[in-house]
């Protein structure tokens, strides 16, 4: 059965996706990409390993304890409290500690008074009290939450935005989209696509798209093995809640569907760029720079730019600390968000017009390696 | 229909540096061999007939297609480069299976066709193993069947011979003659220039990016008149028949072979001596035989280019 133009070029791109698969996935020089994916999922079972290590001690905290505590016990603490008064609302501490202190005077002369120190902890088996009493009164108290979905959410939005999206995914992109072209060069086997007869531009389709496999497979998978990672050391019961009613599983989407998008916004970027420029890190720096300005761009030029609509779909707003220095504030805000359907039409446009530079780049490359 | 490979007025500057210089040529079926020395423009010229670069100026047709358009030109063209590099991790085999998935083959059909290919260039043993491990004369010879895989009508060979041992060398050369007796277009370039002499139909000697001949073997050296032939006859009796071709105004130098079996003669006109030579041999004097001594490629080269290129 003879073969359609379109169905032809269809079997040249899954004849070149084929062959860039090995180079994408299994090259030598492309170990690192699986480094940088693989380290917020280290991160995170890192967290998860020392959370469950402390939520096992706050459960043996509680089990030491002659009451069986509840977070509102914990909290019922407060400052100016005698240790009687403690101990009859918490019960006698599991732990406690006891130090002594030579504190100076503070009527200007250059001597001291002793203040015996006691320090209790308490646990309702998930969080723990640590109460600092000075001469038998509270001076200090530190709740530690075992669990806090609000605080580790941002922090997994944080890791997310800051780590994994504009340097993880960015350099993973530029590793992998850089050297679809470029990479050939320098091992003088571009040649071998250019005898086929084949479309430039399929060429250029084929391999964009292998890329996009290979990037969307690493750092889709990382951010999957995150999501699972960051979930891991909740308690069933607040796994459950967290994933189906505080919308975990649609965040969870969501910061795939971002990580996706990005794979194909920046990996059109460093296709193009891999074409014109023969040292890679400058065009790398020139981008980075560009993404990082971002918020600082009039509207207009923001607009060219990855990471304004990769912002404007994660699901999760960090909040800036009282104090942060404006230019952090504005780098974290994420004050003009973008409906979701422009977010997506915007990268892909913005990525149709990288790819369009690529195809009419691609028609006027010439095999010259000796220049190279 | 074009029935030719055609260079109009083509140059190919690479920044300043000249590739070739107004090149006009128009190739025919057969095999076409370019010849020149290290730097003289053959590999741009292929790399210009492939459109593998694109000349700075001037047109380029290979029978019916532009060079700028990959997807029908290399369906009917074949180039095996000078390129000694591949794609990595690849088998012979998959090298050209590859090739001619890339073509857009069925994967049975791309099969056949890279078996067949690795057959005609004898590497079937070796097929299955990583092309990395090959030696020289196998990576040509892999070259070579992806540049036959799709039965090209025009195949480019940019020094095919290079690496190949001397019974490899003969079969390639029955490969390029049977390819060209089926009407293709086979163009050489080649630096072993008596091996190019036997199979070419034509030649296109090249120097610092000019042509400086082309045609069949013969007219190119016809036309360089300021050079005399030099022709070998054998005889029993040439001390007799050189003191009687001195009788004769085409007669420029006269010597006898060093085994006194014959004499070496130089003439600015050799259609008229071998007139001459027949009117001898009819009067009585007997001539074994009679060959042109410099009616090859290198000795045309020599002339055209001087002897210290042509032995470079």
């Amino acid at each position: 059965m003879k073969k359609t133009v379109k169905g032809i070029w269809w079997a040249q791109i899954k004849a070149v996706i084929r062959l860039e698969m090995k180079k994408t996935f299994f090259a030598k020089r492309g170990l690192w990409i699986y480094l940088v994916a693989a380290l917020p999922v280290l991160l995170f079972i890192a967290y998860a390993i020392a959370t469950s290590s402390q939520q096992n001690r706050s459960a043996s905290v509680a089990r030491q304890g002659v009451k069986r505590l509840a977070y509102q016990d914990l909290l019922a603490v407060k400052p100016g409290m005698t240790s009687e008064e403690v101990m009859a609302i918490l019960g006698k501490p599991p732990i406690t500690f006891h130090w002594t202190e030579d504190r100076p005077t503070q009527d200007g002369t250059n001597g001291s008074i002793r203040v015996n120190h006691e320090d209790f902890h308490y646990s309702d088996g998930q969080n723990d009290l640590f109460v600092g009493l000075a001469n038998g009164k509270v001076e200090s108290l530190n709740i530690r939450q075992g669990i806090n979905l609000g605080q580790d959410s941002i922090m997994f939005a944080a890791v997310f935005q800051f780590f994994f999206l504009r340097l993880a995914v960015f350099f993973g992109c530029l590793g992998i989209f850089m050297n679809l072209f470029r990479g050939e060069i320098l091992d003088r086997s571009l040649h071998f696509y250019f005898l086929a007869p084949m479309r430039r531009e399929v060429l250029m389709a084929g391999k964009f798209l292998a890329g996009l496999l290979a990037t969307c497979t690493i750092f889709g998978l990382s951010e999957v093995l995150q999501t699972i990672a960051f979930v891991w050391h909740f308690p069933p019961g607040v796994r459950d809640y967290y994933l189906y009613h505080n919308h975990g599983l649609e965040y969870a989407a969501i910061y795939l569907g971002v990580t996706l998008l990005a794979c194909v916004g920046y990996g059109a970027f460093f296709l193009v760029a891999g074409m014109m420029f023969r040292n890679p890190i400058l065009p790398a720096a020139a981008i980075l720079i560009w993404e990082g300005i971002n918020p600082f761009l009039p509207s207009v030029l923001r607009q060219f730019s990855v990471i304004y609509y990769l912002k404007s779909f994660c699901p999760v707003d960090i909040p800036a600390s009282p104090g942060t220095p404006a230019v952090f504030a504005l780098l974290i805000s994420n004050s003009n968000p973008v409906p979701a359907a422009t977010a997506i039409l915007g990268i892909l446009i913005v990525a149709l017009i990288a790819l369009y530079v690529s195809s009419v780049q691609v028609r006027r490359m010439e095999i010259n390696y000796t220049t190279e | 229909m074009n029935d030719r490979i055609v260079f109009e007025d083509v140059s190919k500057f690479y920044g300043e540096i000249l590739g070739v210089n107004r090149i006009n040529l128009s190739i025919p079926a057969g095999i076409t061999s370019l010849v020149g020395p290290n730097g003289s423009g053959k590999t741009t010229l292929m790399n210009l007939m492939t459109g593998l670069v694109r000349p700075t100026r001037g047109r380029i047709q290979v029978l019916d297609y532009k060079t700028d358009d990959p997807e029908n030109l290399f369906k009917i063209l074949g180039y095996s480069t000078q390129f000694d590099a591949f794609p990595k991790g690849l088998t012979g085999f998959q090298f050209v299976y590859s090739y001619l998935r890339l073509a857009g083959r069925t994967s049975e059909s791309a099969e056949q066709m890279a078996w067949r290919a690795i057959e005609r260039v004898n590497l079937v043993d070796a097929a299955r193993r990583n092309v990395a491990g090959y030696s020289k004369g196998m990576r040509q010879r892999i070259r070579l069947a992806q540049a036959l895989a799709h039965d090209p009508k025009v195949v480019v060979l940019d020094e095919p011979l290079n690496g190949l041992d001397p019974l490899a060398r003969s079969e390639m050369i029955a490969l390029f003659r049977s390819t060209a007796a089926q009407g293709c277009y086979v163009i050489i370039s080649s630096h072993i220039l008596h091996e190019v002499d036997v199979i070419s139909d034509q030649v296109i000697l090249l120097s610092n990016g000019y042509v400086v001949a082309e045609g069949p073997i013969h007219n190119v050296r016809s036309e360089i008149q300021e050079h005399p032939t030099q022709i070998l006859i054998r005889c029993s009796q040439p001390r007799e028949l050189a003191a009687k071709m001195f009788e004769y105004p085409q007669t420029i130098e006269v010597s006898i072979h060093k085994d006194e079996g014959g004499l070496l003669l130089k003439t600015r006109d050799a259609d008229r001596f071998y007139l001459t030579l027949n009117e001898m041999a009819v009067n009585g004097i007997d001539i074994e035989s009679i060959a042109p001594a410099d009616d090859d490629v290198l000795s045309v080269y020599e002339y055209l280019i001087g002897n210290e290129e042509a032995v470079r």
